[in-house]
């Protein structure tokens, strides 16, 4: 019996303590188990233990929303951040749109106070050679546009139109030193051709050593050449000199039009001097 | 008598664990039954009245701090220990896979334990669908863990043998 009991010792154990705890369970199930003393001395046991370590754990699960939270303020402001930027975007595109309306508004009113017909037309692209001054335009015959035909803005002339395809024109800048536009001083209505130059710029030719010219004094287009209306603004002078030597003054100009910060141009075709009107009130 | 205190020790800790920082692990509502995987390093290694009087004392302690039965798991783990105790006599090996399946048959007997425990005393409805789906994930879980627990009982076991020795 007792080699039996030696010998199945851990067995017979397991099956006491199975027979406790099903005494437990029945007793607890019956509500009959008020004071039972393991579960008295374990929770002693436990007890400071349990509150050391569920302090931990609410620090670490303070310290986790914490993250989480910082987490959050992160993603927000990303996303903020991105906003911020679509916002700039659209801002920027309405400013661009706005600008781009008030010149297309000038250039509108300009358009109707010009004599003849006139094509609006925007420049796709710039003179890929240093030695000449031209664009390109994205009219062509297609749209009306012709060779020969004055190129202008609203602040004065920009060139004039030497080739065209049909969905293009190249203009031949008022800068370029091939070019020639047949000009009045306005204040004292001398005469003169204004052309660029490769070495000085753009320059008044042909004006005689007697003609009273000044610096400031503003060149304005005579008309006669059958290519610019009457009376458009051409430049300022900004540099007069006399040689010892010679029929003419040496004059340097400023042109109207900065040809590298214009947009959009109108291509207009004037009529000969003697067949136009009165010159409009060009600024 | 130093086993028993690391045991009693390593008890009372992975009942604390279980009870607060494995909380924090986000497997949603299951709890990591690293209580489970000691009772079955203890059927496996340390079969002797003292080890399944610790799985009941184990078990008790789970019903203490958590269970709404008092009695439920101490039954369950009694029950693992017995079902180890008896199948270690035909396990050999000892290897990492072969630790990780006796744990997850140990789960799998504690699971159905509880759910004959559960059905004859708190009896609930819809109650199978969900004990099913708890005991899988819970047998899977611990068998996961079963060799990296087992490895640093193994390595505390040893640690304390050699203090002893110093001694």
């Amino acid at each position: 019996m007792f080699a039996f009991l030696r010998k199945n010792q851990v067995p017979l154990s397991c099956c006491f303590c199975l027979l406790l705890s099903f005494y437990i369970l029945t007793a607890a199930a019956r509500g009959q188990l008020k004071n039972e003393p393991l579960g008295a001395v374990l929770m002693w046991v436990m007890r400071p233990l349990q509150i050391a370590a569920q302090g931990t754990v609410h620090w670490i699960t303070g310290l986790r929303e914490d993250y989480d939270t910082l987490a959050g303020f992160r993603s927000e402001n990303e996303r903020l951040r991105k906003r911020v930027e679509h916002l700039e975007i659209e801002r920027q595109k309405l400013l661009e749109a706005q600008a781009t309306n008030h010149r297309l508004k000038q250039l509108l009113d300009f358009r109707g106070r010009l004599p003849g017909s006139a094509i609006t037309a925007s420049i796709i692209a710039n003179s890929a050679s240093s030695w000449f001054r031209s664009c390109l335009l994205d009219k062509g015959s297609a749209d009306g546009v012709r060779k020969g035909m004055a190129v202008v803005t609203p602040l004065g002339v920009v060139g004039q139109v030497v080739a065209v395809t049909p969905r293009t024109a190249k203009v031949l800048l008022l800068t370029d030193a091939n070019s020639g536009i047949d000009v009045l001083v306005q204040r004292t209505r001398a005469r003169g051709i204004v052309s660029g130059s490769l070495e000085n710029g753009t320059v008044l030719k042909y004006v005689k050593r007697s003609e009273d010219i000044q610096e400031g004094d503003r060149l304005i287009t005579s008309g006669t050449d059958g290519v610019f209306p009457k009376g458009m603004m051409v430049g300022t002078v900004i540099k007069v000199s006399k040689q010892h030597l010679g029929l003419f003054q040496f004059i340097e100009v400023l042109p109207a039009v900065q040809s590298g910060r214009v947009e959009e141009v109108l291509v207009v075709a004037a009529e000969r001097a003697d067949k136009q009107p009165a010159p409009a009130n060009f600024p | 008598m130093r086993l028993f205190l690391l045991y009693s020790l390593v008890g009372i800790f992975l009942v604390l664990l279980q009870s607060t920082f494995l909380r924090l692990l986000p497997l949603g509502p299951i709890v990591p039954d690293l209580v489970l995987v000691l009772c079955v390093y203890l059927g496996l290694h340390h079969p002797t009245v003292g080890a399944a009087v610790g799985s009941f004392v184990l078990g008790y302690s789970i019903d203490v701090v958590s269970s709404r039965l008092l009695g439920l798991n101490a039954f369950a783990m009694t029950l693992v220990f017995l079902s180890v105790y008896f199948s270690s006599r035909s396990i050999w090996l000892h290897h990492p896979v072969v630790s990780s399946l006796v744990v997850l048959f140990a789960a799998l007997v504690k699971g159905v334990a509880m759910v004959l425990v559960w059905v004859i005393f708190l009896s609930m409805e819809g109650f199978w669908l969900g004990a099913a789906k708890y005991i899988i994930a819970e047998a899977l879980v611990a068998a996961a863990l079963a060799p990296f627990v087992f490895s640093l009982l193994r390595r505390g076991e040893s640690y304390f043998k050699k203090l002893g020795a110093v001694a």
